[in-house]
């Protein structure tokens, strides 16, 4: 080694010693430091997973309109999977937005977190959704956040093709019959379902009301009814009902596949009902069918709006947190927020009165009425059941029909969601 | 025979310059030696002094991620740790986890195969194109130009393209398979995703194998070529015997930089599989840790920093390989 080498490893050297003494000083510096002065917030940060609206859109003139006098909100919009890991950076820079609507399965794992402050704090008024919708909301029964409203998943079919190879839709009423259904439309010649199988928690969602309309249960995933939902959906793979790319399709590529009009049926969400009507070819909506007949127990999504921890200013941004949230989501105004967005209100009652005023959504009223929240059951453990839940039927899917391999997955799946 | 063939004029073509550099820092070597001692001093202070900005520069932005990245995967860093700071060293702890887990092992061959196959693949059809486009033709600028596409493509649209090109029901690859009779191919599940990614990479990284070797065949003189084609030198012997030896060294940059760029690739094999089957490898494997994407939403971000520090050694390791090599190259 020549001396200038050796002098600038020694450098470095130092270099890194100092940089290590100084991460490792910085790393247990006090978290909360509550501040004294509290004066109102002039600029709202207001955060949403909409990005398919910007600011011109209606959405985005509806939240700006919500501001309090002398005050303006400055939305952001990104990704459900990119929101809380933004947030999570956010907070501890004390820099949160003011309120978020955050994707109900993260709700839990954010307030466990400590990235939320609870609604009590803050003063909102929760009383008025329904206890299913309401569900997410809630940890160690304190209460996070209110759901904006409701969406749900259900079966769309193409109504031209159904009659073209003969199957009265009325007849589909558990898993029999609508894999009858498939076989008769792709033997005459159409494709037949699209669903989104993608990894994740979108993926998990689609899934299932095929896994609770076997009559499994998430805390038990190698459970036989579990399997047979894997075996359901590995089987129209390996006969071609679906598309093999639903392994990697995403709700709105399946719905997209679905809009060429090739396929009879796709399980898609509430929130394409009214545009659905719009399409060129005939589209209706049936419950999603149990195993053994009737609706299957389908899962609520939509966000809720939450209010994230502050430091400096706690009380002005609370504040400004609590005027804009009445303003969006208080019972009376959030039929408005959720025709704007698609969805379903919270509560009962007036979301008879916003069904009643919308005839495509009458289809929809039993399945949002019993529809189940994930994370009830399981809190911020849904996330790691889920995990594993969206490998099993990725492994399903893959399997194509393959039985041994199927249960093989859900095996694997029980044991990661223990872990 | 061959590498005595192929080390004769590069010693000549490159000794030349050497020795005057060697004969310029004698000379410098003189001049400081004249200059008295306290003047010596004072000159090595403003070199350090000159050197501050690019070692701080070095310090912020590459020594302290690295630290913390090292410091992140001793202790246990969850989504709490962002609000209450607290994150208890654990040691080697995730280091165990990490390498236990069931799937590291698969995860480390698929990245080497991923790793191997690219560059290998890569580096062979780029110097094939290099030396095609070597011997100037009519058009051979715009060909070249052609070939540059992928690199200037975003690759969010040709990782669609190539998703799209892999459909297994409609994709044009089946058809054209289709063609020749083979059963369609589903490329991009769990069993054949390794091999689809690795398609898509290859066509990816040809371009910049492809600049590299061109610019460093232009550095080789054509008196060689002439010389030995007057003693008779075939086509093949021209290329094992003067262009492949004498690429030796821009050879070893190229595989040097292709190997980093390879292991470290996310984007492409995220947008065509999000790392599920086979397509798994370290990257993809710590990016869906790090930000709870991918199949699992539950982030884990000092497991993602056990696997970045083992992706880091392997890069540092691969580094030195590189200095040793050029310095015995030097050396001969």
């Amino acid at each position: 080694m020549n001396p200038t080498l050796k002098k600038s490893a020694l450098l470095l050297v130092a270099v890194s010693v100092a940089t290590t003494a100084s991460a490792c000083g910085s790393s247990d510096k006090p978290a909360d430091k509550p501040s004294e002065s509290s004066s109102s917030v002039s600029t709202i940060s207001f955060w949403d997973p909409y990005p398919q609206y910007d600011d011109s859109s209606d959405w985005g003139m509806y939240v700006k309109g919500c501001a309090p006098e002398g005050a303006t909100i400055n939305r952001t919009s990104a990704p459900n999977t990119d929101l809380i890991n933004n947030l999570t950076t956010a907070v501890r820079e004390d820099n949160a937005p003011d309120v978020v609507f955050l994707d109900n399965p993260a709700v839990p794992e954010a307030a466990a977190s400590g990235l939320l402050v609870s609604l009590d704090e803050v003063g909102i008024e929760t009383s008025g959704a329904d206890e299913n919708l309401a569900g997410p909301g809630t940890v160690d029964g304190k209460t996070y956040g209110v759901p904006i409203g409701a969406n749900t998943l259900g079966l769309y079919y193409n109504e031209t093709i159904l009659k073209a190879a003969g199957v009265d839709p009325a007849g589909i009423t558990d898993w029999d019959s609508l894999n009858k259904a498939l076989e008769s439309t792709t033997s005459a010649g159409h494709k037949g379902i699209t669903f989104a199988g993608v990894p994740g928690e979108e993926g998990t969602f689609q899934f299932l009301p095929w896994f609770w309309g076997a009559g499994a249960d998430l805390k038990q995933l190698d459970s036989p009814e579990a399997v047979e939902a894997g075996q359901l959906v590995s089987d129209w793979i390996g006969k071609d009902y679906a598309p093999k790319s639903a392994i990697t399709d995403n709700q709105s590529a399946s719905w997209d596949l679905f809009l060429t009009g090739e396929y009879a049926f796709a399980e898609n969400g509430s929130w394409f009902a009214k545009s659905a009507t719009d399409e060129k070819f005939p589209i209706k909506m049936m419950p999603i069918p149990a195993k053994d007949g009737g609706a299957a127990p389908v899962p609520t999504g939509g966000e809720f709006g939450v209010v994230p921890l502050h430091k400096d200013n706690s009380e002005g941004h609370y504040a400004a947190a609590k005027s804009v949230i009445d303003c969006l989501l208080s019972t009376d105004k959030q039929v408005d927020t959720d025709n704007m967005l698609g969805y379903f209100t919270a509560n009962s009652e007036t979301r008879a009165k916003q069904i009643a005023a919308e005839p495509v959504y009458k289809t929809w009223a039993d399945a949002i009425n019993n529809a189940q929240g994930r994370t009830t059951d399981l809190g911020t453990g849904y996330l790691q059941t889920s995990a594993a839940l969206s490998k099993a039927e990725q492994a399903a899917l893959n399997a194509a029909g393959d039985a041994g391999q199927v249960k093989a997955a859900f095996t694997t799946a029980a044991e990661e969601s223990q872990g | 025979m061959n590498t005595t063939m192929g080390r004769d004029p590069r010693a000549v073509t490159s000794s030349a310059p050497r020795q005057r550099t060697d004969s310029a820092q004698k000379k410098k070597e003189e001049a400081t030696g004249a200059t008295p001692p306290r003047r010596r001093h004072r000159r090595q202070w403003v070199g350090l002094a000159f050197v501050a900005p690019l070692v701080t520069y070095l310090v912020l932005f590459y020594a302290f991620p690295l630290v913390e990245n090292v410091s992140m995967s001793l202790h246990r860093f969850t989504r709490a740790t962002y609000v209450t700071g607290e994150a208890p060293f654990v040691g080697a702890e995730i280091y165990r986890e990490v390498l236990t887990a069931p799937q590291f092992l698969p995860t480390v061959w698929q990245t080497a195969f991923f790793v191997v196959a690219s560059l290998v693949l890569q580096y062979a059809i780029g110097l094939a194109l290099a030396v095609f486009f070597h011997r100037n033709f009519p058009l051979s600028v715009v060909l070249r130009g052609l070939f540059l596409v992928p690199w200037l493509v975003p690759i969010i649209v040709s990782a669609t393209t190539w998703q799209w090109m892999m459909d297994a029901d409609v994709g044009i690859l089946n058809r054209i398979l289709g063609v020749f009779g083979v059963d369609p191919v589903w490329w991009l599940g769990a069993e054949n995703a390794l091999w689809a990614v690795t398609i898509a990479n290859i066509w990816l990284g040809i371009p910049f194998n492809l600049v590299i070797l061109y610019s460093g065949l232009q550095n080789i003189s054509a008196d060689l070529y002439e010389a030995a084609a007057l003693d008779g030198a075939g086509a093949w012997r021209l290329f094992w015997s003067i262009t492949f030896p004498l690429l030796r060294p821009v050879s070893a940059i190229t595989l040097l930089l292709g190997f980093v760029y390879t292991l470290k690739v996310v984007d492409i094999i995220w947008i065509m599989t999000t790392g599920t089957g086979r397509s798994q490898t370290l990257a993809t494997w710590a990016y869906g840790m790090a930000f709870g994407k991918g199949t699992s939403a539950v982030i884990q971000y000092s497991q993602a920093s056990v696997v970045g520090t083992i992706l880091l050694v392997i890069a540092l390791f691969m580094g030195v390989v590189y200095l040793v090599v050029q310095r015995s190259e030097r050396v001969a």
